[in-house]
């Protein structure tokens, strides 16, 4: 023990060294080097490439250029676990016993009585059984997710002694060069040497949604953000690029964050430590009684054999067995109707994690938002007029009749290189994939959707000319004929960053007429600018001119590398800008998450503006709460006098984040209520996660990038998109979001809750039943009756009547709206608690354990055995050579008859049990209403209460029963003896609920309020 | 390493607050009157639930008849059972040891006490032979107490202890007795037809037993002595024996033996018990 406990410590400080240095940002330098000093660095050569020798070397050296896989538990480390844990120790002990006893009795007597061996294997038995279903269901939740870990093997295109090869990405080795072209995934960490119209989609790394063009410039200092360097695992979209490779395998940032993702150490789901504390409890409870009464025997005079014997009933009679796998299966079911609502749940367990969560740190991108860049806002006419920016296209409409408007959308329709891909117009439009970047795309579907055919406006106005967006002139123009056949003039359309389109304009078109661009209009003009753009939105302008016929008659040749034709003195059109809106459900969620008590916090890659107003769209900063910067603006103050207190909100810069001290963060998570946080790294989003955690916070997170897979994994549920999650981010999740909707998270919430006070009440009833199980041995062993409830029966209660009800119990709707109330604090609101106890055990279960004796006391007297001649009858009534007991009317019985009597009463006693558990299973449905409040509607339940009667039925008539079991016909009016105390547990628990509503708060609550 | 240490201390000055926190008053996390009030309840609790108990048990013990059990049925096939009684039923003794066979001669004393013809005849009526000693009650009126039939001990001759003070037991030739177990009311024969008891040895002993002594003639429990009315209405009730007396047993070896009752009326017992309608025993007599 000291000695593993010495150890621990010091391995872990050595894999937390590791760690804290994955946590630091990306040590890459080589964006900063010139393209030779790579070559350089790499014994390289930027034309030829390495040789294959040096390729060959280096690949030795470094290794294949994959990830690790995550270490996996071997299979039977996975069974074995099942196998010993929980309850089975105690269980194994019980049946580890049981053969001890049968070898001792093999050995001293004759004919050895079996029950022990066979006691013995049906214990054994009932262990293995419940761990191969614990086991299967493990395997089976587990299986999902084989299918994301198939990755096809991926080839590259290297440059080895200046022949271009076909290789396999796992042989790509550090320095060499790499070609890779639109469509291709990028093999490992380029630094980019040429490249010609390349773009490289990073969402899954930095989880911007934009293309981002690469260039062999370096044009920042963090390497993620510069331009020539491209990702391992990206992909390239479009375009080519020629570059040196400077990392593989593990060490690029891929793999680096792969690393760091399976090094994370995961906490215990809360209903795993729930139901370890619950176990903790009730072998504490068994070892208790166990060993006291074991002790007691033993002083009692009884022999070691005798003894243990009791200790073995004691320990079955303590354990639910069934209990573990009612938990299982209800935590299954509760799987199963997640998925449906689109919630896939990979780990069983994470199940009620999101109900207990009470923070998600959300992300935006694509969960928040639709992940589609759409047209928001228009500016013409000196007006912004507002797009319909949701899903179904059912929000309002603008005024679609200016003369305006209809120039506007030419601007937009022409100037535009995106068009819909072929063959797809049976789909609505906004669902119809594009070729063409984002904002472009959302031009052509708003165009389309209110102007009609985009392609037939272009038909009409054939491209003469085009000169495509560059990022020094930031404009896209080009030349078109006119629709009107007559009109020989040429069209000259443009759109780029506002102010560069205004300072190429003289006059601005209102209501359709030219009007001379004044100091007002310009005014107006940077006032919407700037509202637009405080929207977080993406912002274009947009101008055209006739071109004067002639200047530039028919055929004039237009040259657009060397511009031959007017670019200035146009006439402005309007602005359009565009947003990644928020997904129409996800308000409502956050507000459903919010009176649920709920801290929202948004986490994302993406700019603090655009971050913010999207925050607001949803409500994760709610209307009327400012940030410390809206404060000061509206007060008119430096940000630096504003009390931080006053802030509700606040929104967080990557940058910023970066510099804060612990307290400073735990300060920030604890003063806001709502936070956002922007341009954050994996690392950050990780060291955001496990703030919230320090703060005692289960939290959950949303994301579907590499770049989230850290914090998924270190949160305590992690829940990944399923339509456009990475794998990586699946494989580290718990639960995958099949429809990308955060407003899915809410059902989550909701079905996690339930579960949780559901397995409460399910609990509550397996327990119950333990103390009529238990109190016959104890009082066997102390006041010597003939045993009233044999192990075998307890196993058929444990194992078989009370399976289906309780698991019914999972099926039971909501007492009261579970949304409305705060996330339960893990350290006082526990799964089973002395109140519950002292419920199950104290109270319903003494009324059950009287039932049960009655009826034992009813058999036996009424075939002659009184309850005052029963008291230390035992030594002679288990006398097996003793056939002539004579009982209290004089008849003499056999050994074997009167044992016949006694299993009669196990099987009465067993029978009660039944007769009580349907009072027991009635009054567990509800913890506060009456069930006169709740009903009876859950039809699971209702066949539970048949289907334990018909399985009792069963035991006790079926033929062959009494050598099988040892359980024989009861005569019809033993079932009866149970119901007066079955009545009396629905009267009693219906008068302490009656209490507990009229009086809230009052002792009874305090007391018995589980 | 030195956080776990703390937290070991911080678990253990946790437990001791539990225990017993001195800033509040907590003993196991209660105060004084919050374990007072739940103590209260509970006591209250229990008592009521013992009155309720104790009111089913006083409805139960209403509904019993106090001559007859409510049920019967499990004891369809009397139970036999020998006396003397040894351990584990093994008869074993030698003939020259007294002491091997003097527990069992006491033991037979003792039983047959009740059984002396002087006592028999003071208690006990002299009944008609083969017919049943029918008293029934009229309605009602209770015909208590009932009596019985003599069964004296000398009926049982040679196995009475009166002409052999040492029932054969230092000759070699051992009386065993045999008893039916009392059933209230039952009838174990019809037709004048007295049940009667035959013992044989279990197979590969059946050359060792020799023969066989019933006593009384035939091993009859004669018709006389049924039906029983228990130990309420029928007092003096002497329980009919058969003695089995081995003339020449094989001796130094051990013999598994096996009687059996034959009645007209009752039902065979099941195979799973071996004491109803039949007794099974090891005799073994060694000379030296």
């Amino acid at each position: 023990m000291g000695d593993k406990d010495d150890r621990s410590p010091k391995k872990k400080k050595g894999a937390t060294k590791d760690m804290d240095d994955l946590k630091k940002e990306v040590p890459i330098t080589e964006h900063k080097m010139s393209v030779e000093e790579v070559c350089r660095k790499f014994q390289t050569d930027v034309v030829q490439g390495l040789t294959n020798a040096k390729a060959a070397e280096f690949l030795l050296r470094d290794g294949p250029n994959a990830l690790t896989p995550p270490p996996t538990t071997p299979e039977w480390v996975k069974f074995c676990r099942q196998l010993f844990g929980g309850f089975s120790i105690l269980l194994w002990t019980g049946a580890i016993l049981c053969f001890l006893a049968y070898a001792i009795q093999a050995a001293t007597e004759d004919e050895p009585a079996g029950d022990n061996l066979y006691l013995g294997i049906v214990l054994t038995a009932v262990v293995v059984i419940t761990g191969c279903f614990s086991y299967f269901q493990e395997a089976k939740s587990s299986k999902i997710m084989e299918s994301f870990k198939n990755m096809v093997p991926q080839q590259a295109l290297v440059i080895r002694e200046g022949e271009k090869v076909q290789i396999n990405a796992e042989e790509v080795v550090a320095g060499d060069l790499i070609e890779v072209k639109g469509g291709d995934r990028i093999p490992a960490d380029i630094r980019v040497t040429s490249a010609h119209g390349c773009k490289v989609d990073n969402s899954s790394l930095t989880g911007e949604s934009e293309p981002q063009s690469r260039s062999p410039d370096c044009t920042h200092d963090n390497p993620l953000e510069t331009r020539n360097v491209a990702f391992f695992s990206t992909n390239c979209v479009e375009g080519t690029a020629r570059g040196i490779v400077i990392c593989t395998g593990d060490r690029t940032v891929m793999g680096r964050i792969a690393t760091l993702t399976s090094g994370l150490e995961t906490g215990k789901t809360p209903i795993a430590r729930e139901i370890e504390h619950f176990i903790h409890i009730i072998t504490g409870v068994a070892v208790f009684l166990g060993v006291t009464f074991f002790i007691l025997a033993i002083i009692l005079g009884y022999t070691w054999l005798e003894a243990v014997i009791f200790l073995i009933g004691i320990i079955v009679a303590n354990v639910p067995e069934g209990l573990l796998a009612t938990v299982t299966v209800c935590l299954t079911l509760t799987a199963k109707r997640m998925a449906k609502k689109n919630c896939l749940v990979k780990n069983l367990e994470a199940v009620e994690t999101l109900g207990s969560t009470s923070t998600i740190c959300s992300d935006k991108t694509g969960t928040l938002t639709q992940n589609r860049m759409t047209v928001a806002h228009m500016w013409f006419d000196n007006q912004i007029h507002e797009a319909d920016t949701t899903e179904d296209q059912s929000g309002a409409a603008f005024d679609k009749s200016s003369v305006t408007w209809l120039s506007l959308s030419r601007v937009a329709a022409l100037c535009n290189r995106a068009q819909f891909k072929a063959g797809q117009d049976s789909v609505s439009i906004l669902k119809r994939d594009v070729a063409g970047d984002a904002s472009e795309s959302a031009l052509l579907k708003c165009i389309e959707l209110s102007c009609g055919s985009v392609r037939m406006m272009r038909d009409k106005n054939k491209k003469v000319a085009e000169i495509p967006f560059n990022s020094t002139n930031k404009y896209q123009l080009s030349v078109h004929e006119t629709e009107d056949p007559n009109d020989n003039r040429y069209l000259l359309v443009m759109k780029g960053a506002p102010e560069r389109i205004l300072d190429r304009c003289s006059t601005i078109m209102l209501q359709g007429k030219e009007q001379p661009m004044d100091e007002e209009m310009k005014e107006a003009f940077q006032n919407a600018y700037m509202e637009l753009g405080g929207l977080g939105e993406r912002v274009l302008g947009f101008c055209h001119v006739l071109l004067p016929e002639d200047q530039y008659p028919k055929g004039f040749a237009f040259d657009t590398d060397d511009v031959n034709f007017q670019t200035d003195n146009l006439c402005f059109v309007g602005l359009i800008s565009m947003i990644d809106p928020p997904r129409a459900a996800v308000p409502d969620a956050v507000g459903k998450c919010r009176s649920a008590g709920i801290k929202v916090i948004m986490v994302t890659g993406d700019h603090p503006i655009t971050a913010k107003a999207i925050a607001k769209g949803v409500g994760i900063i709610s209307e009327g709460n400012e940030t410390v910067e809206d404060i000061a603006a509206r007060l008119n103050i430096p940000v630096s006098q504003v009390n931080p207190r006053d802030a509700k909100a606040c929104v967080i810069h990557g940058s910023d984040l970066k510099d804060l001290s612990q307290d400073q963060m735990d300060d920030i998570l604890r003063n806001h209520t709502e936070i956002v946080f922007a341009r954050t790294s994996p690392q950050q989003k990780l060291i955001i996660v496990e703030g919230c955690q320090r703060l005692g916070a289960i939290v959950a997170v949303t994301g579907d990038g590499v770049n989230d897979s850290p914090a998924l994994k270190k949160a305590d549920i992690g829940v990944a998109m399923g339509i456009s999650g990475s794998d990586v981010s699946k494989q580290a999740a718990d639960m995958i979001l099949l429809d990308d909707n955060f407003a899915s998270i809410v059902t989550g919430v909701e079905e996690g809750r339930l579960i949780f006070d559901n397995l409460k009440k399910s609990i509550a009833y397996t327990l119950t039943s333990n103390i009529p199980e238990i109190t016959p041995f104890l009082f066997f062993i102390i006041v010597n009756i003939p045993l009233p409830l044999g192990t075998i029966t307890i196993l058929c209660i444990d194992l078989g009547t009370d399976m289906v009800p309780a698991i019914s119990l999972a099926y039971e709707a909501a007492e009261s709206d579970i949304m409305k109330r705060q996330p339960r604090n893990p350290a006082r609101d526990k799964l089973v608690n002395e109140r519950l106890i002292s419920i199950a055990y104290g109270q319903i279960g003494m009324i059950q354990a009287l039932g049960g004796f009655f009826a034992y006391f009813v058999i036996l007297a009424e075939n002659g055995f009184l309850p005052s001649q029963l008291v230390g009858i035992r030594l002679n009534w288990d006398d097996r050579s003793l056939n002539d007991l004579e009982d209290s009317y004089g008849q003499q019985w056999t050994y074997e008859q009167r044992k016949i009597v006694e299993f009669t009463c196990h099987t009465a006693f067993f029978v009660s049990i039944v007769v009580v558990q349907w009072a027991d299973l009635i009054i567990c449905k509800t913890r506060r209403n009456s069930v006169f409040q709740q009903g009876m509607k859950n039809k699971i339940l209702i066949f539970g209460l048949f289907e334990e009667t018909a399985l009792a039925a069963f035991l006790s008539y079926c033929p062959g029963m009494d050598v099988a079991l040892r359980m024989y016909p009861l005569k019809p009016t033993w079932w009866f003896c149970a119901f007066p105390y079955s009545f009396l547990i629905f009267v009693y628990d219906e008068a302490r609920k009656l209490i507990l509503r009229r009086n809230p708060g009052g002792w009874v609550e305090k007391e018995t309020y589980y | 390493m030195s956080g776990s240490k703390e937290d070991d201390r911080k678990g253990s000055s946790e437990w001791r607050d539990f225990f017993w926190n001195p800033r509040t008053h907590e003993l196991l996390g209660r105060t004084a009157a919050s374990w007072g009030l739940i103590l209260l309840f509970y006591l209250i609790f229990y008592l009521c639930l013992a009155g309720m108990f104790a009111f089913t048990m006083y409805i139960l013990l209403l509904t019993l008849d106090d001559y007859k059990p409510t049920w019967q049925d499990r004891l369809a096939t009397p139970g036999m059972m020998i006396r003397p009684k040894g351990n584990q039923l093994e008869i074993t003794f030698s003939t020259s040891d007294t002491e091997s066979w003097d527990g069992f001669i006491h033991n037979l004393n003792s039983f047959l006490s009740p059984y002396n013809d002087s006592y028999q005849v003071q208690t006990n009526d002299e009944c008609t032979p083969d017919e049943y000693f029918i008293q029934e009650d009229s309605g009602e009126v209770r015909n208590n107490p009932k009596r019985s039939c003599q069964f004296n001990r000398t009926m049982l001759e040679e196995c009475s202890g009166v002409l052999d003070r040492f029932y054969g037991y230092d000759k070699g030739q051992p009386c065993i007795l045999i008893k039916l177990n009392r059933v209230i009311g039952m009838l174990p024969g019809k037709e004048r037809q007295s049940p009667y008891v035959t013992c044989a040895a279990k197979r590969e002993d059946s050359d060792k037993i020799g023969p066989l002594a019933y006593y009384p003639p035939n091993g009859t429990f004669n018709l006389m002595y049924y039906p029983y009315y228990g130990k309420k209405a029928q007092v003096n009730y002497t329980q009919p024996l058969v003695a089995v007396k081995f003339l020449n047993a094989s001796l130094n070896t051990d013999i598994n033996v096996e009687c059996k009752v034959t009645s007209n009326t009752l039902a065979a017992g099941s195979d799973r018990d071996k004491f109803a309608g039949r007794v099974s025993f090891k005799l073994r007599i060694n000379d030296k």
